[in-house]
């Protein structure tokens, strides 16, 4: 009743909510302009999300975000703080990449997507410091809803056959027109019933340890069958959020079908939430139970490294390719979740044990970011750039496999290096940060006593690598002609896409060459 | 351990016990027809002929005035209860209410800029 007496006190130290302040705002602002703005090609509003996605990311910098609120259900730590510049800085990407897409598919219809896309960043970065199951739930929620909208973006509504073409819209094949709906309800039933069974277990967690506050359920939590049974469904259920197999089935069919520059948020932002939410229960109320999950996370970890590294070789769709090696990019993600629960106290007095999973989960989701992110736009540049030219309209829907990458290198040799240059990161190759990340976390799980894992997730990263240097192989050592012996034509990128490939593939070399800034940074993050 | 969970259980028996109950009674006291009727296979069974079948197409506009009616809906679920305790929650409740209610405002002219009330 303490909190109902003195309702003003709740207000203390809301100030460190003060960027989800900004970009809650936001979002409800854009929609009033957008409602406001006459109708038509409503393109200043991306530019309007772009800036306040900016600035909501500068704040992170400059103003101090630690403490807590809401009367502790809220905590600002270093950790929230990083995935929350995870989380913004992968809504401006995809904003910043998105850009033509977007007007392309709905030029009327921009605002919604703007709007949608700050309010699913808004849930994550709320869900960064939730200590408390119902904010946790609901911000997780917040963040999953817009984007079962957005995945089927442009996917609704008959094909305008009797009407004509859209004024202003390049007109896909009709198969392709309703293949967003596709994606965005494979999207959205799996959603669903993973957030129901997630939040069976936390219901039973709530009901074992009679508190939603995390701080309550560390010490009132004490075993059992039935915690053991939650934590079986918490974890299930967050795996399918962040599509580790054998939860993954949603993923490729997903990414195949939605806009590829919202894949590219899709494929980052909202697994690094899961990670957090995960962090955030795993390592939390249920680090009692480390013994009971971490056998669950190195199932997760094995089956993810062999079914993504595997069922990425056969794929001829460029994105179902980059949706398999995420998955086994999820195992990588697990194992850092693993050395962070597996590495207790007595390990770090007996052998001196650094306990660095937690840094290096957060230096490899940002890897993961930056280099996945910029595979995706890749893969838009060159499928934008020219549908193969003398094909009828209808069979346009091959613009995302991997014939159309031959020879890219002579059609555009920048766009070429950059996409070389993520899937070199994504694959692990030396000096492109995702190598530094993989290394890190490999070393931190040796760490923490999983030599076999380690070994095993080696030699599989290794066969990864022939799928992602397939890539590598068809845009250098190919001749630029289609399957049907015509030319592929040259790939020009501008705009906003070509702006987002640039910063990503600066990101991607910068710190694959000076790792070491960003993971100090990582360890105090983490609180080392 | 059990005695804990022994409301539970017994809940779970009245649940269990009460369809049954529901289902033999009506086995026991409903009415039998002597002849097979084809007006028992009817939708209605009341009397009413009914027109057509029931696989025809709703015009969306009813769909689009259920999403406004959830967000009343979702309103008064808030606001009664809020009302009742006002006095006790003082000053902050005022605030936080007006803050909820601004935010539902701006769906709501978001709905009416849309169209959604336009029925033509």
């Amino acid at each position: 009743m303490s909190a109902v007496a003195n309702g003003f006190a709740a207000l203390d130290g809301i100030e460190i909510l003060a960027v989800d302040g900004l970009l809650a705002v936001s979002a409800l602002g854009l929609l009033l302009v957008d409602v406001a703005m006459p109708a038509g090609n409503k393109r200043v509003i991306g530019y309007g999300a772009l800036l306040l996605l900016g600035l909501a990311f500068a704040a992170t910098f400059t103003l101090d975000l630690t403490g807590t609120a809401l009367s502790g259900a809220y905590v600002g730590d270093g950790f929230a703080i990083w995935c929350k510049r995870i989380f913004i800085g992968a809504g401006f990407f995809g904003v910043l990449g998105g850009l033509d897409s977007t007007a392309r598919i709905g030029p009327r219809r921009q605002g919604e997507y703007y709007q949608l896309l700050l309010m699913s960043v808004l849930g994550m970065t709320l869900l960064a410091g939730a200590r408390d199951l119902i904010l946790l739930m609901v911000s997780f929620e917040l963040m999953s809803l817009p984007l079962y909208a957005m995945a089927a973006w442009g996917g609704i509504g008959n094909y305008p056959e009797q009407k004509g073409p859209i004024p202003g819209m390049t007109m896909p094949s009709k198969r392709r027109w309703h293949r967003p709906a596709e994606a965005g309800l494979k999207l959205y039933l799996v959603g669903a019933v993973s957030t129901v069974v997630a939040l069976y277990g936390i219901s039973l967690v709530f009901g074992l340890g009679g508190s939603t506050r995390f701080a309550v359920l560390a010490t009132t939590l004490t075993g059992g069958p039935l915690l053991t049974l939650a934590v079986a469904m918490i974890v299930a259920g967050f795996a399918f959020k962040i599509g580790a197999a054998p939860f993954h089935m949603w993923v490729p069919d997903t990414y195949e079908g939605a806009s590829t520059p919202f894949v590219a948020f899709l494929s980052v932002a909202p697994k690094a939430a899961g990670f957090a939410a995960l962090v955030q229960l795993l390592l939390g109320p249920l680090a009692g139970m480390a013994a009971t999950w971490t056998t669950l996370v190195v199932v997760l970890i094995v089956v993810s490294l062999l079914v993504g590294n595997l069922m990425a070789v056969p794929q001829q769709n460029i994105k179902r390719m980059l949706g398999f090696s995420g998955v086994a990019q999820m195992g990588f993600g697990l194992m850092a979740l693993l050395a962070a629960g597996s590495v207790t106290a007595h390990d770090v007095a007996s052998r001196g044990v650094r306990p660095e999973g937690l840094a290096t989960l957060l230096f490899f989701l940002a890897a993961y970011m930056v280099a996945n992110m910029g595979a995706f736009f890749t893969v838009e540049a060159v499928a934008a750039a020219g549908y193969t030219p003398g094909k009828p309209a209808d069979e346009r829907d091959d613009d995302d496999t991997l014939p159309t990458f031959a020879g890219l290198h002579s059609r555009s040799p920048a766009l070429a290096l950059a996409g070389l240059l993520f899937v070199l990161s994504l694959g692990g190759i030396p000096f492109a940060v995702g190598f530094w990340a993989k290394v890190w976390v490999l070393l931190s799980l040796w760490a923490a006593g999983f030599g076999w894992l380690v070994v095993m997730a080696a030699a599989l990263s290794a066969a990864g690598l022939f799928y992602y240097l397939q890539v590598a192989r068809s845009m250098y050592m190919k001749a630029p002609v289609g399957a049907d012996g015509t030319t592929l034509p040259a790939v020009k990128v501008g705009g906003g896409l070509l702006l987002a490939i640039v910063l990503l593939a600066l990101l991607t070399m910068g710190v694959g060459l000076f790792p070491g800034p960003v993971m100090e940074a990582a360890r105090i993050a983490a609180g080392l | 351990m059990t005695q804990q969970w022994l409301p539970a259980f017994a809940y779970l028996a009245i649940a269990a016990s009460a369809s049954a109950i529901m289902i033999i009674a009506g086995l026991i006291l409903r009415v039998k027809a002597k002849v097979d009727e084809p007006s028992k296979y009817d939708t209605y069974e009341c009397g009413e002929e009914p027109d057509g079948n029931t696989w025809i197409r709703f015009h969306p506009r009813y769909y689009v005035v259920a999403l406004v009616f959830v967000l009343f809906d979702a309103e008064a679920a808030f606001v009664l209860p809020w009302a009742l305790n006002l006095r006790e929650l003082g000053q902050f409740a005022i605030l936080e209410m007006f803050l909820f209610l601004a935010v539902l405002m701006v769906g709501w002219l978001y709905a009416v800029r849309k169209g959604a009330i336009q029925w033509q």
